[in-house]
């Protein structure tokens, strides 16, 4: 109450002056049509434009909010088309059945967890990315990463109980197939540490026909059909002219990442077992050998 | 109160020359519309320097009342004078690169040279000429005429009352 006082002991010359201004400006603006008509209009197009402004403020504040739900959204309708798509793949009369009466989400191929990047580097040849979301949200190793608008951007190498550590296409240790989009042919991703905006492209088949622009998909077990990787830059066929290489532009700005989405393949620790079984009955044979 | 005196004449004076003689002075339809010589805002540019805001935002109501009374401006005469008293200590830094709250500050404007004198007579005679014009037409109807009046009336203002605020000035320093 004292330093409101203080306050308005300082400033009751302003106060008196708007005061009596406020008064006058009512006066002079009832004493004619005119005039009031004037100041109306020009009082009413300022209070738009500073309620206007007061609006935009307030949007600009919430679009935070704004957008966790849109990625939550986008999550949500990532596994509603990839029970679609499942649904379409193996369509048949009993199959559709089954499906109409459970639509658990274990059943589905590929679910999707809202993810926010705490915090990331870019500038060394070791790149990670931390997330916001760990084991308690379900996370777990080898997830894939991807922006909300299905653009690769690493996969998950390690989890804490809040927080998850994905390793981004821009490490010199990632590794990941990928496709020329729309065919078969595939390659591999690598990034050589010189740009956070581009990756290389090794390996593609000398039958495909790379064109300048085409998209690169990624070719993973981890991510679902149709994550884009990039779009090529130039090609050429390597040094032996056995295949083609080619300089990726990322499709991702990994200066500029905030909301990502996490995906799960469920099938994946069946795939890694069986990957496994494989490996070590190869192991043993050699060993017998 | 009595040093005062020479402030409450000059006003009472530019009032009186203002309602009755440069309102009331015909210069004819095609003149009067371009030139309307107002010079009562000398009265608060004039006022003690010494003064503290509060009186000199008091006394500008007081006068540009008394003129809204007389002159039948409902309210404008506050709604433009008012403003004139407010900043008046920032038109004076801006004009005479000296600040009226520092100490002794007395007669401060009897002491500042004569061109910096007339560049805060004439910027503030404009400013307020420019409000009062701007207030009236409350249109950019047209621009170019409202400007021109506020430009040839703050001349003429400034002629009318230049040797009121050399005198004004001179005998306050004696």
């Amino acid at each position: 109450m004292h330093r409101l006082l203080e306050f308005i002991k300082r400033i009751y010359v302003v106060l008196l002056f708007l005061l009596l201004e406020g008064i006058a400006i009512w006066q002079y603006a009832t004493s004619t049509p005119y005039t009031e008509a004037k100041i109306l209009s020009r009082t009413t197009a300022m209070g738009g434009y500073f309620s206007q402004k007061i609006t935009n403020i307030d949007h600009f504040f919430s679009l935070s909010g704004e957008n966790d739900l849109l990625t939550r959204r986008i999550a949500e309708l990532e596994q509603t088309l990839e029970r679609e798509r499942e649904m379409l793949a193996d369509y048949s009369e009993e199959a559709w059945k089954k499906r109409m009466q459970s639509e658990e989400e274990d059943e589905l191929h590929y679910i999707y967890y809202p993810a926010r990047v705490a915090s990331m580097t870019i500038s060394r040849m070791r790149n990670y990315i931390i997330l916001d979301k760990g084991e308690r949200d379900g996370i777990k190793k080898n997830m894939g990463v991807i922006t909300p608008d299905k653009n690769l951007v690493g996969y998950i190498i390690s989890c804490s109980d809040r927080y998850s550590v994905a390793m981004p296409v821009i490490n010199t240790e990632f590794t990941m197939g990928g496709c020329l989009s729309m065919t078969n042919y595939t390659c591999s991703l690598r990034w050589n540490g010189s740009s956070p905006s581009h990756v290389d492209v090794i390996d593609i088949s000398t039958y495909a026909q790379p064109e300048e622009g085409m998209p690169i998909e990624a070719w993973s077990e981890r991510l679902p059909k149709g994550v884009i990787v990039g779009h090529i830059e130039k090609f050429e066929h390597n040094a032996a002219k056995t295949a083609y290489s080619a300089r990726l532009r990322l499709a991702v700005d990994m200066s500029a990442l905030d909301n990502v989405l996490i995906v799960e393949n469920t099938h994946y620790g069946e795939i890694e077992t069986l990957m496994d079984n494989i490996e070590s009955q190869t192991s043993s044979s050699n060993n017998s050998l | 109160m009595i040093k005062h005196i020479p402030h409450i004449i000059l006003a009472i004076v530019l009032m009186l020359v203002q309602v009755f003689l440069l309102d009331n002075i015909d210069l004819g339809s095609s003149i009067s519309i371009w030139i309307r010589p107002m010079i009562f805002p000398i009265i608060v540019l004039l006022l003690p320097t010494e003064w503290s805001s509060i009186w000199v935002l008091i006394t500008s109501y007081i006068v540009a009342l008394t003129l809204d009374l007389l002159l039948g401006g409902s309210g404008l005469y506050v709604v433009t004078l008012l403003p004139l008293a407010i900043f008046r200590p920032a038109l004076i830094y801006m004009t005479t690169n000296r600040s009226i709250d520092s100490s002794d500050q007395s007669q401060l404007l009897a002491r500042i040279p004569l061109p910096q004198l007339m560049f805060y007579v004439a910027l503030s005679l404009l400013l307020y000429h420019a409000l009062f014009f701007i207030m009236e037409a409350l249109s950019w109807a047209n621009f170019f005429r409202t400007v021109a009046t506020i430009v040839l009336s703050t001349i003429a203002s400034l002629i009318i009352s230049w040797p009121v605020v050399r005198i004004f000035t001179s005998k306050l320093i004696a």
